[in-house]
């Protein structure tokens, strides 16, 4: 009888220790509103867990990845800009070397398919070897900076707790990084909660909003914001940058650029993959009267021969009501994010 | 609950037979084979190293390597009766620098005679685009373009007095299109079979030619630069991988 007992008290306490586990799963996981379609990211093999997370976020902060270690991740991607630049042009690396294209802002990236303003990126874990590696970013060869963490003897622990005992490896780093990145989810603006029918848009916000979905919607793609193609949106050629047409050596691809989300876009100017426009206004006069024809300008800009987006004064402050609607406070001042 | 139990036990018990039934069949041991690469110059067939001067038959122009190396990928023998023995996880990178590195092996390849080796110049696409590896396609390893997804599936950099700078710098890849660099070659080992019984020695002796990447392509003083997928490094490599060929099996 008495070993019954203990028998069962046994069974018991593995099945709540697991059910325990298990519930830990759930409460750390991404969560995302009904109305966005399924991730692009299924994290495979790299098990997403809060440590690892957790680690994922100390390394974004971190300057040791730099080979000076003055630059981290968050130098260039700050989450009071929606991890965007603070509000640059262009990025200053390590020896303060400018890049030669914006910081694109930061989230729901688990969604993304392509990386980069050209789209040469096909993954989310290999993203970091980019700024990791490139001269005027963090300049750090890859085992350098994995050695450094090897080195590290509060990484190497984290590192073991996460991944099991084996040195750190450059997939471990990659793993972990991707965890944090993908974790970053924006979906609480006022236009979600709109969609959630928790508040009301104001009459001209409202009107914003049908504009958006009858003129920029084609590309900008609700709920993300956009289709991640790449297109050419008109602005006049300023320097050699070819884009699309760098990764695919196609000309008919030359000077395209990755569609950008426009949640959170009133806190990420300047704008643009080189930063040119300053504010959302000069955006809007660029779409309405300044596209520049391009042989491989996106024919959805061009109707009856007339390129542009057609917008009155009027239209455009309502257009501009609607995207500040975008702006999501929650996740630009939510802890779990921050250093 | 007891009638459960036995039902269990009877069953444990036959499957139990079944499985050390099979082992004693087997008598043969599987055992390791091992591709080797061995590196020559030209059609005369010269001796090839790094960090000494060459002159290349075609181009005439003098050249020194600094490094040379490639990937060797998803290996497959095939046996006698015609099935395949695939071995998992099987990317190497042969880099001339790296002694022992010319030579790929392949574990526990189960006993019997093999007729061809199968394997796969370059990297699949799907290890080029599916994220973080590790092991030969670690993206330390230096071949892995961060701007750009995907493999330097051969890479070939040096020294040239003729080049425009002094030096040439031939990083071939692209996983994709028309241009896509990664391809599967098979060769027969003709009339001897490869035999693998555990401890035996089995190896198969391949003979590349680094000479032939320039085979019909520009002398280095026009072109010797190319560290993008395009047209050109899908000419090299193909020109260099076409050349590789059997040349023995080690029993
Ligand atoms: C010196 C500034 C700088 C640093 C440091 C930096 N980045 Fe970036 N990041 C950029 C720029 C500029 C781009 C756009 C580059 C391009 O399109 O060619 C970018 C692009 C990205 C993107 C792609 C976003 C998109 O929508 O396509 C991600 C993700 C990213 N960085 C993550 C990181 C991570 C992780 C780190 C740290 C390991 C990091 N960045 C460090 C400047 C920086
Ligand atoms: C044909 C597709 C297309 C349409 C339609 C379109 N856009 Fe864009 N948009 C793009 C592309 C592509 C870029 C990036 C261009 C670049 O940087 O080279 C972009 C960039 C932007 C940016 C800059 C975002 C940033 O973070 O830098 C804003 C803001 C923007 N668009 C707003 C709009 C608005 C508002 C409309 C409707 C009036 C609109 N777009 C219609 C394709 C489009």
């Amino acid at each position: 009888m008495m070993k019954r007992i203990i028998f069962l008290l046994f069974f018991t306490m593995i099945w709540s220790y697991s059910c325990q586990n298990d519930q830990d799963e759930l409460d750390f996981g991404l969560t995302y509103p009904d109305y966005f379609p399924a991730p692009h990211y299924q994290f495979g093999k790299n098990t997403l867990t809060k440590e690892g997370f957790e680690l994922g976020r100390s390394l974004f902060f971190d300057p040791i990845l730099s080979l000076d270690s003055t630059i981290s991740c968050a130098s260039c991607h700050a989450q009071g800009h929606a991890f965007a630049d603070h509000n640059v042009a262009l990025s200053k690396g390590i020896y303060d070397l400018a890049g030669t294209r914006n910081s694109p802002s930061m989230f729901n990236l688990a969604w993304q398919p392509i990386f980069m303003w050209d789209g040469g990126i096909n993954h989310i874990e290999v993203m970091p070897l980019a700024p990791i590696t490139n001269p005027v970013e963090m300049g750090q060869d890859m085992n350098t900076a994995i050695q450094k963490l090897n080195n590290n003897p509060s990484y190497s622990n984290r590192f073991r707790k996460v991944f099991g005992e084996k040195p750190i490896e450059s997939q471990q780093l990659f793993y972990a990084l991707a965890q944090y990145m993908s974790m970053l989810v924006s979906a609480d603006s006022k236009y979600d909660k709109y969609r959630q029918g928790k508040v009301e848009l104001t009459l001209d916000e409202g009107d914003g909003l049908q504009i958006f979905r009858a003129k920029c919607a084609s590309c900008h793609k609700e709920p993300l914001f956009t289709d991640y193609s790449l297109r050419n949106n008109g602005l006049e050629i300023l320097n050699d940058d070819l884009g699309y047409g760098r990764i695919t050596l196609d000309t008919t691809d030359n000077h395209k650029f990755k569609v950008p989300s426009l949640r959170n876009v009133a806190l990420t100017y300047p704008y643009m993959h080189d930063g040119r426009f300053r504010t959302l206004d000069q955006v809007l006069d660029h779409y309405s009267n300044g596209l520049v024809y391009h042989t491989n300008i996106d024919p959805l800009l061009v109707q009856n021969n007339i390129i542009g987006i057609p917008l009155n004064n009027d239209e455009k402050q309502k257009l501009k009501a609607f995207l500040n609607t975008l702006s999501d406070y929650t996740f630009i001042s939510n802890p779990l994010y921050s250093e | 609950m007891k009638f459960l139990n036995s039902i269990l036990i009877v069953f444990t018990l036959i499957f139990l037979t079944f499985t050390s039934c099979k082992k004693d069949e087997e008598q043969a041991k599987p055992g390791n084979v091992t591709i080797e690469f061995d590196h020559v110059w030209g059609s005369t067939e010269g001796e090839f190293s790094l960090n000494s001067e060459l002159t290349h038959p075609m181009l005439g122009e003098k050249m020194t390597f600094t490094t040379f190396k490639y990937y060797v990928s998803n290996v497959r023998l095939k046996a006698k009766d015609g099935s395949y023995y695939t071995m998992p996880e099987s990317y190497f990178i042969v880099d001339a620098d790296v002694s022992g590195s010319n030579k790929a092996v392949i574990p526990n390849v189960p006993a019997g005679e093999y007729t061809d080796v199968e394997l796969m110049f370059g990297v699949d696409s799907t290890r080029c685009s599916s994220g973080a590896q590790t092991g030969a396609l670690d993206p330390a390893k230096g071949l892995f373009w961060s701007w750009n997804s995907g493999y330097i599936m051969v890479k070939a950099e040096g020294k040239a007095p003729t080049a425009a700078d002094g030096s040439f710098a031939f990083h071939l890849g692209g996983f994709k299109g028309v241009n896509k660099v990664q391809t599967t070659k098979s060769y027969n080992f003709g009339s001897t079979a490869l035999v693998v019984d555990g401890d035996r020695e089995a190896e198969i002796h391949m003979v590349a030619n680094p000479a032939r990447l320039w085979h019909g392509a520009e002398k280095l003083a026009v072109k010797s630069v190319n560290t993008m997928p395009n047209a050109l490094a899908k000419s090299m490599s193909t020109n260099f991988y076409d050349a590789v060929r059997f040349d023995h099996i080690h029993n």
